[in-house]
């Protein structure tokens, strides 16, 4: 036997460390630990910490660390699959500077707005906590206190939160981070089919005959969805992809027909591809005539920005109540609405040939092509982005190509839970559970009564939106404002005049909890450390209604606590009557003197379940911290809203069991295919389909025009500037930076150029440019080649460098239907440092 | 001696309340410690490691890093590039690693004759590195590690 | 018939000048010579550049679009190879023999043989198989040209290139352009082509 020198000194060790231990090794093993009793890994699966795509993961530790984690062979959503993120999950929890103490700015042993950054005790943090927002109830009321949360939050930390703030303070204050993300596909489900979230599911892939891709970089962002659009793309060569995108990214290497348009002019081509289908006599009538309303949106709706700004000023229809108002129409006047969208000129409009609209019009129009449209940002983040939406709605709406294997709209989300805890949970400031709203009376009371509080405690009127929050800030009208799970100075659009000087605010006391030092906590005044992923248990839902759950697997490093214990914990601060008004305790004189905590979670549903319920070989810091199973009680009280709502949930333990189900989960079975007879229950038998979110059970196709963006290339700003996300990195990269496999695949973000827009600006790869907005400057290096080719006239850069923040370029212009901000679009010039 | 160790602690105490306090206005690491309205000068573009030399595994299931640059490298409808050093046929003539037998199974594990699609995109897994340092460490530990603490802990008892 | 033509061609050639002098004959012959060998070169040269390549949209937005990323146009050094470098043999008849050859692309082009990218694309895989066998053929010339194997330090080359290049390159087994399709242009559908 050969053994070189490093070998032989190895297994010389371990087998002396094995002869004292009392452990006979054999010689020809000796470099390899074969006692299955050091060897063993524990292995326990949880949804995938990232995107909305919602793998399972398979995790291992040992000793309380993870040591390994790859793709979940049992999961259908990946069948054990990673990318390249999945795969190095095992060391996101372990970046050096975990922070593990709250640190409050202090001077002199006091806070101090302007101090430094100082190590306090959990009840210390509390305490100025709960001083902060009892000065602040009592000095301007519940709508000077606010929290913006994430779609990363488990359900129950965004369930908690809602009760906290809504029921607790009496704010609607809350938001979650996908209002940055989701907010306009949520609007454009509501107002086409009275519900949120996609009909259809994953299967559609492997059913489809056609996808096309509406401003998703799948490839990129939903790794392994384009594995499994990869998969049925080359194992059945009949099936074709469309890929629509204001740049050349890696979709298009998938593409039969990539089509680059210029920004915001998909509008036009959705429009466009509709007329098409009427032209050629195509429209599926029976359907149509079935299942469907027309109606014509009202135009001209602003965009979203102070109401200062002269775009607000111009436009017509920009007040609350008209941005989304629409009035009947026939399907006549609808046809003659889109007969102006012609081939020829959309294909003026937007760059893209006459044949490739035509093509990718006829992968619609044919009635034997299943299509399954996807879209993401491209489409929410998008000053239009409902209409967009409701656009796409109307091309499968219009051929029936719905809620059946293969036919599917699928809007993707960017987050692992946007759709279980933002957008189900209903985290945002108009929402409540199960795609109820505060302005409702007959929700807020059926809120009330499962919660068990006096009729009255929710307030009526719809709190402030993210971005009005930062504004709100900024005008010093929003003073205690809580961030949990997000990276907003970061991720928030125009940061320099809009976001960073609300932080800064001498009038606000901002607290961020995170398990990282992120940019965000660095405009804070107190930073509460944080329990990550599989340091905690909870729930997730997926992009295709997929709940999952998992356990704590690992504990979380000494002083880090998972957001939902600092909810619940924080609850105890506060007793009914300090922020509670005296008419609304007359209702319930019982629940005088009882702490929030008290009444909001002991309340006998979040209480309900012992301890003993939880297996007694797992981990769950939260729950005999706090004496009952917590997650769990959380989670049952949650699901009454959705049980019997469409929205129904099975029993908590089931999700402990499988790798998730697809709500509504009824009698135990998941519903893959929604509005369609025989495969959701909920359509009554002899419909085929029934849009039951809307009264008379059918779906709108809305008559809305191409408008242009809010800010558009000109002489100086001669540049259109998209955002995005990498591969590589999650989000604002606090968690994927500090993984250095990650890291110095992706290091930083680079402006990535087309190589003829270079040359006129002088400039060549690696060189270092200033990038101008009419809001901020930013510093980076020049990319010309690379992943993504723009075209001449636009710039791509991606937002995950801390040290590179793009945000301070771009404009805070939203939808102002969804309020989501527009991220793909905004006038910048380059210039040479 | 241990006067020794006291002071030395509480020399090391010292230095850390003090760089606590220089560095607790700017605590974001990733911004290596510069204020939200500042940016530091962003360095150059790095280059890529081109040697060759296999990275160890964090754990047996981590996809290989790449150990060699990309640029250019074609993987599309028409062609994969990778897999012409890498499909099991080429490997003789090319001596790279096969792509793993992991890669040949569909989604319902049956093991294929060729390379599963859903493996096409070689890059949604695996990843060349620039040639830098890490900003942050990570104290993640892979298993050896653990099992050798452990053998020593059980020498010990 | 033939012999009394060319009998007759010989004779006035042979036949002295009536109007014009030796010297003037001579000499203007010399100089149309010049003008028109110069005229010739000069064209040929102009259509050896560049811009003339690229002066065609078929060229400029596939195959030069695709040149722009590529380590043959942006390198460390800034030795960057133009469109004749790689694509037009450097001696002689070789050249003019490429350049009839060329005449079809001439004809391509006006007629809107390859107008879209699509049309490009079809016709990619039989473009790029007359390249690959005109550069098997010439044992890479205009790789050669440049990269001279003679002049290989392989010290400085990462382990996989020495071992391709000390062995297979070396013994002529293999030329560059088996191993280096697709370097400065995509690559067509790979199938059925040796080493893929």
């Amino acid at each position: 036997m050969k053994i070189n020198r490093r070998e032989f000194i190895k297994a010389n060790a371990i087998a002396a460390a094995a002869t004292v231990a009392g452990i006979s090794v054999p010689v020809a093993a000796s470099n390899l630990i074969t006692n299955s009793e050091i060897t063993k890994l524990k292995w326990d699966k949880a949804p995938c910490r990232f995107c909305g795509t919602g793998c399972s993961i398979n995790v291992a530790t040992m000793d309380d660390k993870i040591v390994a984690t790859h793709g979940d062979i049992n999961s259908p959503v990946n069948k054990g699959l990673n990318c390249i993120k999945g795969y190095f999950l095992s060391k996101i929890m372990y970046g050096k500077d975990r922070l593990t103490s709250p640190l409050l700015r202090m001077k002199d042993g006091k806070f101090d707005k302007n101090g430094d950054f100082t190590p306090i005790s959990w009840d210390q943090a509390f305490d100025i906590m709960a001083v902060k927002v009892k000065a602040t109830l009592k000095e301007k009321g519940p709508t000077a206190v606010g929290m913006f949360g994430s779609g990363q939050w488990t359900v129950q930390e965004g369930y908690a939160a809602v009760k906290l703030m809504k029921a607790g303070f009496r704010s609607n204050n809350i938001e979650p981070n996908a209002r940055h993300c989701m907010a306009s596909a949520v609007a454009g489900f509501m107002r086409t089919f009275g519900i949120d979230e996609p009909m259809g599911c994953y299967d559609d892939i492997e059913a489809a005959d056609a996808f096309v891709l509406w401003g998703a970089n799948m490839a990129e962002m939903h790794p392994i969805l384009w594995t499994r659009v990869t998969d049925r793309r080359l194992s059945a060569p009949h099936v074709k992809v469309a890929v629509l995108s204001t740049f050349e990214n890696r979709n298009f290497d998938l593409a039969d027909n990539g089509m680059i348009f210029t920004p915001q002019t998909d509008l036009a081509i959705l429009n466009f591809i509709a007329n098409y289908i009427i032209k050629t006599n195509r429209v599926n009538k029976d359907f149509v005539n079935k299942h469907t309303n027309f109606r014509l949106g009202n135009t001209d709706i602003g965009y979203g920005l102070r109401p200062e700004h002269a775009l607000e000023q111009k436009a017509r229809n920009n007040s609350a109540g008209n941005t989304g108002g629409s009035e009947p129409m026939t399907f006549k006047e609808y046809a003659k609405f889109v007969s102006s969208y012609t081939a020829e000129y959309v294909s003026e409009l937007s760059g893209v040939p006459v044949d490739k609209l035509n093509a990718l019009a006829e992968l619609y129009a044919d009635p034997d092509t299943k299509v399954t449209s996807f879209w993401t940002m491209g489409f929410n983040q998008h000053t239009r982005g409902v209409w967009a939406n409701n656009l796409v709605y109307n091309i499968h709406l219009l051929t029936g190509k719905i809620s059946t294997p293969g036919n599917s709209p699928f809007s993707l989300t960017g987050q692992p839970s946007a759709c279980g805890t933002a957008r189900e949970v209903g985290t945002f400031s108009h929402r409540l559970p199960a795609d109820m709203v505060v302005k409702n009376p007959k929700h807020r009371a059926f809120a009330e009564k499962i919660w068990k509080l006096p009729e009255g405690t929710v307030p009526p009127k719809p709190g402030y939106h993210a971005v009005l929050q930062n504004r709100k800030l900024k005008d010093g009208e929003l003073n205690f404002y809580w961030v949990q799970c997000n990276n907003n100075l970061q991720a928030a659009a125009n940061i320099n005049e809009e976001v960073f000087p609300g932080y800064r605010n001498p009038k606000n006391f901002i607290v961020v909890s995170d398990p990282y030092p992120t940019v965000t906590a660095q405009a804070a005044d107190l930073i509460l450390p944080t329990a990550m992923w599989v340091e905690k248990e909870g729930v997730y839902g997926n992009a295709e209604r997929r709940t999952q759950a998992w356990y704590q697997q690992v504990n979380a490093p000494e002083g880090a606590r998972s957001d939902l214990w600092q909810l619940v914990e924080f609850s105890k601060r506060f007793i009914t009557d300090e922020v509670w008004t005296k008419e609304l305790l007359d209702k319930k004189p019982e629940y005088r003197g009882k702490t929030l905590f008290n009444v909001l979670f002991e309340n006998g549903n979040v209480n309900k379940f012992p301890l003993t319920e939880i297996p007694k070989d797992r981990l769950n810091f939260e729950s005999r911290d706090f004496g009952f199973y917590l997650q769990k009680g959380l989670f049952e009280e949650y699901a009454t809203f959705g049980r019997g709502h469409a929205h129904d949930l099975a029993p908590y333990e089931i999700y402990h069991q499988g790798r998730g189900l697809r709500w509504p989960v009824i009698n135990g079975k998941e519903t893959l295919w929604r509005f369609k007879e025989g495969s959701d229950p909920y359509v009554k038998a002899g419909k085929g389909f029934e849009f039951y979110g809307k009264p008379d059970g059918r779906a709108i196709i809305f008559a809305l025009p191409y408008e242009p963006a809010a800010e558009s290339p000109d002489k100086e700003y001669d540049l259109w500037l998209s955002t995005g996300r990498v591969l590589e990195h999650w989000h604002s990269g606090s968690m994927t930076q500090r993984v250095p496999e990650l890291y110095k695949a992706m290091p930083d973000a680079l402006v990535y150029m087309n190589p003829d827009d270079a040359q006129k600006r002088n400039l060549r790869r690696g060189d270092l440019v200033k990038l101008i907005s009419r809001r901020g400057e930013v510093l980076t290096r020049v990319e010309t080649r690379g992943r993504n080719k723009p075209p001449i006239g636009l710039v791509f850069m991606p937002w995950f460098d801390a040290s590179r923040l793009v945000n301070k370029l771009t404009l805070d212009a939203t939808d102002p239907i969804s309020k989501q901000t527009d991220y793909k679009k905004c006038a910048i010039k380059i210039e040479k440092v | 001696m241990k006067n020794l160790i006291m002071v030395s602690i509480s020399l090391s105490l010292l230095i850390l309340s003090f760089t606590l306090t220089a560095q607790a206005e700017e605590i974001a690491t990733l911004r290596d410690g510069t204020a939200i309205s500042e940016q530091k000068k962003p360095n150059f573009i790095p280059k890529i490691v081109n040697t060759d030399i296999l990275h160890a595994r964090n754990y047996p299931m981590q996809p290989p890093l790449i150990p060699h640059k990309i640029r250019n490298y074609q993987i599309n409808l028409e062609v994969n590039k990778c897999l012409s050093c890498h499909s099991r046929s080429r490997t003789e003539d090319s001596q790279a690693p096969m792509v793993s037998v992991t890669h040949f199974m569909d989604r319902d594990g049956n093991f294929l004759a060729e390379v599963s699609p859903r493996r096409y995109f070689c890059n949604q897994c695996h990843i060349p590195q620039a040639d830098i340092k890490p900003l942050v460490g990570n104290t993640f530990k892979d298993m050896h590690t653990l099992m050798k603490e452990k053998i020593r802990d059980m020498k010990v008892h | 018939m033939w012999k009394n033509i060319l009998l007759n061609f010989w004779q006035t050639l042979r036949r002295p000048s009536l109007h014009y002098s030796l010297g003037f004959l001579v000499v203007g012959g010399f100089i149309a010579g010049i003008v028109f060998w110069g005229g010739f070169n000069t064209t040929l040269e102009l259509t050896n550049t560049e811009e003339f390549c690229i002066s065609c949209h078929e060229m400029r937005d596939n195959s030069y679009e695709e040149l722009k990323t590529t380590v043959h146009f942006s390198n460390k050094s800034g030795v960057r190879a133009t469109c004749p470098d790689c694509h037009v043999p450097h001696n002689w008849t070789d050249k003019i023999a490429r350049k009839m050859q060329a005449s079809k692309e001439v004809w391509g082009t006006i007629f809107g043989t390859i107008d879209t990218r699509e049309k490009f694309l079809a016709a990619r895989r039989n473009l790029a198989e007359h390249e690959w066998a005109r550069l098997k053929a010439n044992d890479s010339l205009e790789c050669r040209n440049c990269h001279h194997f003679d002049y290989m330090d392989f010290t400085l080359q990462n382990t996989r290139a020495v071992e391709q290049h000390s062995t297979s390159l070396a013994s002529g087994e293999k030329t560059c352009i088996d191993c280096h399709k697709g370097i400065a242009h995509e690559l067509p559908d790979m199938q059925g082509v040796d080493g893929w």
